[in-house]
């Protein structure tokens, strides 16, 4: 297992160079001048000059990129052309808003979707299937810009017991985390619903059930153990999404996380906040993956087997 | 769990007198020396005194200084007012001024507004309350640089971000992305503001800013939220929609490099075919007004001029004697490609110009960009109709930048690069007369000139459009969109 997580965090460096590599490339594809847009059109031309030379801009790209990797290996993410701050504390001032969200919004789905996704495949046919199916059907299909306006208007405006928005405390968490966590939801209630069925016509379910194991053990004790090992592993991949920024759900409720960190940086063309913010998320969408692949593990063991 | 949070819910309360304002972004500075951006400016408005500001016509009025005089025509003496003072209650002096202006003139500090103080060559404080500004040349416009909010002596060359000064409030704390707490300076002279707190939160979507109105989550929106919520919000009971002239010109920027635009008969043909008052029925709900020139009626220089026609016959035939005809019935003359922001409003005005001058047959291609790209085009001269608008304009020196021939990006913003050697030689003049009425006068000439040659095609000037809780008193909206009438408003 140990071996595992360390294979994983080697493979870390690659994928996080990779990404870094292209978002580098593709941000400065953009049009569009960092220093005319801090400075604003008034600047003399002297001035956005020498801002350009201060910070770098006047090198060629490949000496940007160099210097961006050997600042970032010692830890150093450079400063926030808008904000006139050390990158990394900026990451960190938002980081936590989007790690509460995240954690929220990845505890709801998990509460509410492996239950319905069990009770679905065990009531399978019935109307609680039917219902179950829908409403994951339609947590996937509903928009969180439009889902996050109605939630209000109902919650907070026609039967006021929410905040509208804005961070502040658990009642501010509750709409953005349901919105942010419906999408997961449908999708995880789909799929622990398919993959319970699958295992519950398994040889050994049966043999548990021959030997007189009652029903309840033998889908929660041997069936829903081996159905959540892909359950697990999406798992990783959703709840690495929710770290990633929840972009539109982050605007909609006013919610100063990452998502809305990132935006704001791409519209300023903040090159070193934007290579920043996309480090962090990439270094915790690959943590998370190794997590859950660890998970995963020590769930089915079969899967170490496997690699050997 | 809904219900169970119910009881506790809510907003954590802003103490009693505390007054929430919605902004749509966070402002990228609070620092006089680097704030460049429009919310920026509207905190500056209520952080920071500086030697002037501008009245509602553009006019330079008092502020940290009572009066100011020119000495020649190359120095202005100020005079301080003694009274006032920062949040710990040391005096504002002329030492506090000279060291502001000569922080933002060092290169070193790389302030964005360097350039606006080029002219400056010494600033010199023979006493606590008199500052004397050398100017390089007669440059009247100079005055409209006197706006920049003062720092103490002490802070005004540190590299982090200051933001003490001797405006109407104090910063308590600032948490970006989130929310700004501003309480009263104690030692503002006109009294200390009656407001509790102000609160400035940052909530970026503007269905969600409406709904914080009605909820009582938020007290007061200054930007013109679209104009069916506004209809909306004025059926609420507890809110107030008020609507006042504004200063912000919207227009459409032509690129007189390409051929067909750099003739006259064209541009005229453009205007004529545009029906602005429907357009400002259509786009902002009737939220603004048909504009003619730069300058709104309410600035000094205006010139009042006739707003364009809608003649569509006339457009059509100056189509035709510019040699511009449909090749076959029903195709157009000639295709324009039309850039605008992603803006709501920017993109309807897209689809209503580009219906109105399929009208006389001209085809507009419209591409739809995010800013910072949109932006990087006008810049570089990469458009040929782009909607674009100027906000917060006071000096009409603005003409000189925006129209001189030399004026082209990136000196100025001239970006049509437009030539005309009767506006050059009127602007010029314009910088160089402080005499208010011959100024006024060259203004004039300026406008009536504009309106002739048409470098731009004017649309109109937005109305102000404020949204507040009937609970707040004393607060006057400015065209401009300051906020500095909060300093003696009050919550009931």
């Amino acid at each position: 297992m140990r071996a595992l997580a360390v294979r994983r965090l080697v493979l870390l460096l690659p994928t996080v160079l990779g990404v870094v590599t292209l978002v580098f490339a593709f941000l400065h594809l953009l049009p569009g001048d960092p220093v005319e847009i801090m400075l604003g059109e008034w600047a003399a031309p002297a001035d956005v000059a020498a801002l350009r030379r201060e910070l770098g801009l006047d090198r060629p790209l490949v000496a940007q990129y160099v210097r961006f990797l050997a600042h970032a290996a010692r830890g150093d993410l450079g400063h926030s052309i808008a904000f006139r701050a050390p990158v990394a504390s900026v990451i960190a001032a938002r980081y936590p808003a989007t790690l509460e969200l995240a954690a929220a919004a990845f505890a709801l789905a998990v509460a509410f979707a492996v239950p319905f996704g069990v009770l679905a495949a065990v009531r399978r046919g019935t109307a609680l299937d039917r219902v179950a199916r829908l409403a994951s059907l339609s947590g996937v299909c509903l928009p969180s810009f439009w889902l996050g306006p109605l939630l209000m208007l109902a919650f907070s405006i026609r039967l006021g017991w929410l905040p509208v928005a804005g961070r502040g405390g658990l009642p501010h968490l509750v709409l953005p985390a349901i919105t942010l966590a419906l999408g997961m939801v449908g999708i995880l209630v789909r799929l622990t619903r398919a993959s319970l069925l699958a295992a519950l016509g398994e040889d050994y379910v049966r043999t548990a059930r021959a030997k007189g194991a009652p029903r309840w053990r033998a889908v929660g004790v041997h069936a829903l153990r081996n159905a959540l090992v892909p359950v697990v592993t999406v798992l990783g991949l959703q709840a690495g999404a929710l770290l990633a920024g929840a972009i539109i759900t982050e605007t909609v409720f006013a919610w100063p996380g990452l998502g809305r960190l990132v935006v704001q940086a791409i519209q300023a063309r903040d090159y070193p906040l934007v290579q920043g913010c996309v480090l962090a998320i990439g270094v915790s969408y690959v943590a998370v993956n190794t997590a859950a692949d660890v998970l995963a593990r020590a769930i089915d063991p079969r899967l170490i087997e496997d690699e050997r | 769990m809904l219900g169970g949070l119910a009881g506790g819910c809510g907003e954590a309360p802003p103490p009693p007198g505390s007054l929430v304002v919605a902004f749509d972004s966070d402002p990228e500075s609070l620092d006089p020396r680097f704030q460049t951006d429009a919310n920026g400016a509207r905190l500056a408005d209520l952080l920071y005194a500086g030697l002037t500001r501008a009245d509602a016509t553009g006019r330079r009025v008092p502020d940290l200084a009572r009066a100011w005089e020119l000495a020649d025509s190359r120095s202005f003496v100020f005079r301080l007012r003694p009274d006032f003072r920062f949040p710990d209650g040391r005096a504002v002096t002329a030492a506090d001024v000279k060291a502001t202006y000569e922080a933002v003139r060092d290169p070193a500090l790389a302030s964005p507004k360097r350039a606006a103080l080029a002219v400056l060559s010494a600033i010199e404080a023979p006493d606590a309350t008199t500052v004397v500004m050398r100017l390089t040349e007669p440059f009247a416009p100079f005055l409209d640089a006197t706006g920049l909010g003062i720092l103490p002596a002490a802070r005004a060359r540190e590299a982090g971000d200051v933001t003490t000064g001797a405006g109407p409030f104090q910063l308590l704390s600032a948490e970006r992305g989130e929310r700004l707490v501003l309480a009263p300076n104690p030692g503002y002279p006109d009294g200390a503001p009656k407001l509790h707190t102000v609160v400035v939160r940052i909530v970026p979507d503007e269905l969600v800013r409406v709904l914080e109105l009605r909820r009582g989550g938020v007290h007061l929106v200054e930007d013109a939220p679209e104009p069916e919520m506004v209809a909306w919000l004025g059926t609420v009971p507890s809110l107030l929609v008020r609507r006042t002239p504004g200063t912000s010109f919207v227009y459409l920027a032509l690129n007189l490099r390409d051929p067909r635009l750099a003739d006259r008969r064209v541009r005229q043909a453009i205007t004529l075919a545009l029906d602005r008052a429907g357009l400002v029925r259509f786009v902002l709900g009737g939220a603004a007004r048909p504009a003619t020139g730069l300058l709104a009626p309410e600035h000094w220089a205006y010139a009042p001029a006739r707003p364009p026609r809608h003649d569509l016959r006339r457009a059509r035939r100056l189509l035709d004697l510019a040699g511009y005809r449909a090749p076959r019935p029903g195709a157009p003359r000639f295709r324009l490609v039309y850039k605008t922001s992603a803006q709501p409003v920017r993109r309807r005005l897209a689809e209503a110009v580009q219906a109105e001058l399929a009208a006389v047959g001209i085809a507009v291609d419209v591409r739809v960009y995010e800013w910072g790209t949109l932006y990087a085009d006008v810049r570089s001269g990469n458009f040929e109709l782009a909607s674009l608008a100027w906000v917060g304009v006071t000096d009409p020196d603005l003409y000189y930048l925006a129209f001189h021939s030399t004026m082209l990006p990136p000196a100025g913003y001239n970006r049509g690069a437009y030539v005309s050697r009767v506006t050059d030689r009127l602007t010029s003049a314009g910088r160089q007369t402080f005499e208010p009425a011959r100024r006024r006068a060259i203004y004039a000439r300026v406008q009536r000139r504009l309106a002739h040659d048409l470098p731009v095609v004017p649309l109109w000037w937005e109305d102000r459009v404020v949204v507040q809780t009937r609970r707040l008193h004393g607060f006057e909206p400015s065209p401009s969109g300051d906020l500095r009438g909060l300093a003696g408003a009050w919550l009931d």
